[in-house]
């Protein structure tokens, strides 16, 4: 799966109108399942079982991505993110898994658990609002191999960096790591915002809940 | 004056580190008896005021961790630890300027020295939440006061294990 | 409509570029005196708590257990809970009634009756109250030393430049975890290049900071973190217990450590139980209290876009600070990381600390640019130096720095540079060359250094950690390289773990190796002319900013 510039424009007119009309999160009870995201379905196929496949990378998805969010906190659609990712890992030929974590919105905790149903160890973890985890499932779950915890700077071309080296780590590189911005006006700017975000999406935890094997599938 | 104190000191410390020597229960005897007399005005700091109470595990002086001991290989990582008793004067001086929950602290870490660097990490994880079952919780606590003489983190343990089960912190068997 | 022209100036003010949102108070994004905060209750039966602040016994979480078991003075505590939380108030802002007696009522209080006491107070009292209540009499200032690219020749020649800046505690971090080893190790022969005596710290995660203090390439640790509700408690991978048995394993090892906490982490994680952000960091300082641990770094930290963006958020932080003090706590008081776009604010922030004065003013002013800073940037960086000083001398308020010459500095960084250069070669890591030495002798930011090979970087590091090499073996390989001050200097470091006496209260240490805590330098302050004054030496020292302009010499 190739990115063509078709769809680099129409990520960058979405960030930007998104970025536009960047109106803080209005105080409200949890919201109804959205939309479907536009160019997304995740079809749930019953409890997410450990991989026996060394060549698979799993890709845990938080409780609301996808389902009750849609977009990063820079508006990049969900659909875009996950797309890229799985094009990382598969440009490295290996498999990626989905499976949406539903004890817990802790990006850590939520990337250590697809890490432990990995069958090569390696798992992704993602919140709706864009922070994202590197695991290896031998580690302590607030260690990781790379964190990305500054969800604003992340892009689409960030994602499917992301997906890439968690397949090389999954083949046993030390790939060297996914760049980081660090751009320390971040927080002023968007650290509320995050909060919000996350509160929303740490409203649909369920602690006794099991992970879920997901179908994806793109339009 | 001074120097009475201080003799007297000094007997008191080797008294009580030859009692901790046999004693299987060693590290922490000290807590509730031996109240020396030390006062944080007059003795503290100690390296500086009362070196002469300070000694490493191997028994050396402050004074003998020198870089050419270093160089000479003299000094081992194990002499650059801090003892049982050293940890229990501290406690005394940090009761006498009223803060309990550190002293207790400091004794706990008193009871914790001769427990190795790999353990220590290995039970600080069991403490870390859904990493164990009550009775390996138990079975920890037991090694520490068995083995270590651990008393205080025993209970420490003891409580933990009590509280994990009533919250459902515990990993599920 | 038609644009206001002054609505589009000031639409276009750095301030604009704030996050700033309305309180929700029932998901807890409220300061402070939320309308779900508890109100303070406490019974005592047997010498037990069967009540605290409205909740019975049988329905404490784990937080409020250990609270109640550990952390509260039981025998005021009746006593207390009954007086008049405004009558408590200014009693700690009197400077007739002395800090011992003050500590004495407060820490016998409740988590909901401390809030309820400084919810009476405004941030001018805060900080009267701040400079009564701090343990230690001379304030001072903590550092980060980090770089973008984990750089640890950089990383050496700043925490070398940091100690003559004045820092006495600097606080390093990674980009990439597995370079933890070279980054400690680069900043512990930095900094004691610069000056002996320098506390130095790598944050990470738990279990591998204690190894790495365990090791000798740390001397303390800072990064231990707690929550106010057992919800974060438990996503933070900890519960009050693991902590407490943390902080003795520290202290078994001679090794000081403080906890971390701060406003706004709970709403921040999703788990606030509809409390307010105060409410809940009071927990926390009760928390650092009943472990026994010596002290807290708060004052919001990595969160303050958190309280930031909401009313009276600021007026919080400071209260958490002061919070911390009255419960007999060294407070490392945050100011540590980007708050906001405009030069303003992010000064009026600092000046609630600055002015007072706290053990740690800042717990992280960034001795690098922040593009450098991997702790996300701090509130002031490496390019705020001079005005620093400036507020020092405007102000005649001791914040902890002295003016530097640039050829001290470029010495510094220089030797700096060859020590750890010496030190890598005696231990076979992969070679630091004098290119390298040259450019961090004269570099800003890791900008201005030639890259490193990182995936060799690592796997050395990696080796480190997982190897027998200690302290010791770093002290040897200085002094056989020619650098016996240096050598001197981490010896110095590693035998204060032997003495234990930098484990006390509000620790710092010397040059000549003597630490100075709140056992013998407390805090004696009792209105004008007494506590903290700055002598005619240090007075000189920060009167005399290199530019300022001779009148002999002018015209």
């Amino acid at each position: 799966m190739q990115i063509s510039e078709q769809l680099v424009r129409q990520v960058v007119q979405e960030v930007l109108a998104s970025m536009g009309q960047a109106e803080p999160a209005k105080a409200s009870a949890p919201e109804a399942p959205a939309q479907p995201v536009s160019g997304l379905t995740l079809t749930e196929l019953g409890p997410a079982q450990p991989g026996t496949k060394a060549d698979e990378v799993v890709i845990g998805l938080a409780p609301a991505f996808g389902l009750y969010q849609t977009k990063t906190i820079l508006g990049i659609p969900h659909a875009v993110v996950l797309r890229e990712m799985i094009a990382g890992i598969e440009e490295e030929g290996l498999r990626a898994r989905v499976i949406r974590v539903r004890h817990t919105s802790d990006v850590a905790f939520v990337a250590h658990t697809a890490a432990k149903l990995s069958g090569s160890g390696i798992g992704i973890g993602i919140q709706s609002r864009g922070t994202t985890v590197i695991h290896q499932k031998d580690l302590d779950p607030l260690s990781n191999l790379e964190l990305f915890p500054q969800c604003p700077l992340l892009k689409p071309e960030t994602y499917r960096a992301i997906g890439r080296n968690a397949a090389r780590y999954a083949k046993g590189g030390s790939p060297n790591p996914v760049p980081t911005e660090n751009d320390q006006m971040a927080r002023p700017k968007y650290q509320a915002v995050a909060a919000v975000l996350h509160i929303k999406e740490t409203e649909h935890v369920d602690r006794n809940a099991k992970p879920v094997e997901l179908a994806v599938s793109f339009k | 004056m001074m120097q009475e104190n201080l003799i007297e000191e000094i007997v008191r410390e080797v008294l009580k580190s030859l009692q901790n020597n046999q004693a299987s229960a060693p590290a922490c005897k000290a807590q509730s008896e031996s109240k020396t007399s030390l006062d944080p005005a007059r003795d503290y700091p100690l390296a500086t005021k009362r070196p002469e109470l300070v000694k490493t595990p191997t028994g050396k002086s402050l004074s003998d961790i020198t870089l050419e001991a270093v160089l000479k290989g003299e000094i081992t990582p194990q002499d650059v630890r801090i003892t049982p008793e050293t940890l229990e004067m501290q406690a005394e001086i940090a009761e006498k300027v009223g803060r309990h929950q550190f002293a207790r602290n400091l004794r706990r870490a008193a009871e914790l020295t001769h427990i190795p660097d790999q353990r220590i990490l290995e039970i600080y994880r069991a403490l870390r939440p859904y990493r164990s079952t009550k009775e390996e919780l138990l079975a920890i606590a037991d090694e520490l006061e068995q083995k270590y003489g651990a008393r205080m983190n025993a209970t420490l343990v003891r409580e933990a294990a009590e509280v994990y089960e009533r919250r459902g912190r515990l990993r599920s068997a | 409509m038609k644009r206001s022209k002054r609505f589009e100036v000031l639409e276009n003010r750095p301030v604009h570029q704030d996050g700033f949102v309305h309180e929700w108070a029932e998901v807890g994004l409220v300061a402070m005196n939320g309308p779900n905060d508890p109100k303070p209750s406490i019974k005592i039966e047997n010498g037990r708590v069967v009540e605290m602040d409205g909740k019975p016994r049988s329905e404490f979480d784990m937080i409020d257990q250990f609270i109640a078991d550990h952390a509260i003075n039981l025998e005021l505590a009746e006593k207390v809970a009954a007086m008049d939380s405004r009558e408590l108030a200014k009693m700690i802002v009197d400077v007739n009634v002395p800090r011992s007696e003050i500590v004495k009522l407060t820490t016998a209080m409740t988590p909901a009756k401390i809030c309820e006491v400084v919810g009476h107070m405004n941030v001018v009292e805060m900080m009267m109250a701040l400079q009564k209540m701090r343990a230690r009499k001379t304030p001072d200032i903590q550092c980060h030393v980090t770089s973008l690219t984990d750089n640890p020749v950089q990383i050496a020649a700043d925490a070398a430049e940091a100690a003559l800046r004045g820092f006495n505690e600097m606080e390093t971090t990674v980009g990439i975890v597995r370079y933890a080893p070279f980054n400690a190790m680069a900043l512990l022969i930095g900094s004691q290049t610069g000056r002996g005596g320098v506390l130095t710290q790598c944050a990470l995660e738990e279990a591998t900071e204690l190894q790495l203090g365990m090791k000798g390439f740390t001397a303390y640790a800072e990064t231990i973190s707690v929550y106010g509700t057992e919800n974060v408690f438990v996503d933070g991978d900890d519960t009050p217990w693991s902590k407490a048995f943390l902080a003795s394993a520290y202290a078994s090892r001679g090794l000081k450590m403080r906890f971390t906490s701060g406003t706004g982490s709970e709403v921040q994680m999703g788990y606030a139980e509809g409390k307010s952000m105060l409410y809940l960091e009071a927990r926390c300082v009760y928390i650092t209290k009943g472990a026994g641990v010596q002290g807290l770094q708060n004052g919001s930290i990595s969160c303050i876009g958190v309280p930031g963006a909401v009313p009276g958020g600021i007026r919080a932080v400071l209260a958490e600070n002061l919070i911390t003090t009255m419960l007999d706590l060294e407070v490392a008081s945050g100011n540590d990381q980007t708050f906001s776009h405009s030069d303003i604010r992010r000064t009026a922030r600092t000046m609630m600390q600055f002015l007072p004065g706290t053990d740690f003013i800042f717990s992280g002013y960034s001795a690098v640019p922040n593009y450098d800073n991997m702790f996300a940037g701090s509130n002031f960086d490496a390019e705020d130096y001079d005005d620093y000083l400036v507020l020092q001398r405007d102000l005649m308020v001791d914040g902890g720095l002295r003016p530097v010459s640039e050829e001290e500095v470029i010495a510094i960084r220089n030797k700096a540079a060859r020590a750890l250069q010496a030190v890598f070669k005696e231990l076979g890591l992969p070679p630091i060359t004098d290119e390298e030495v040259e450019a961090a002798t004269y570099a800003h930011g890791s900008k201005d250094m030639p890259p490193r090979n990182v995936v060799e970087d690592l796997k050395a590091a990696e080796e480190l950690f997982k190897g027998p090499a200690t302290g010791l073996d770093i002290v040897k390989a200085l002094a056989k390289n020619g650098f016996e001050d240096v050598a001197n200097n981490v010896l110095g470091m590693l035998k204060q773990r032997v003495s234990g006496d930098y484990l006390h209260t509000s620790s710092i240490i010397d040059k000549n190796f003597v630490v100075k805590s709140a056992v013998n330098d407390p805090n004696d302050y009792a209105g004008p002319g007494t506590g903290y004054r700055i002598s005619p030496e240090r007075w000189e020292e920060i009167k005399n900013i290199p530019w300022a302009m001779r009148p002999d010499q002018i015209g």
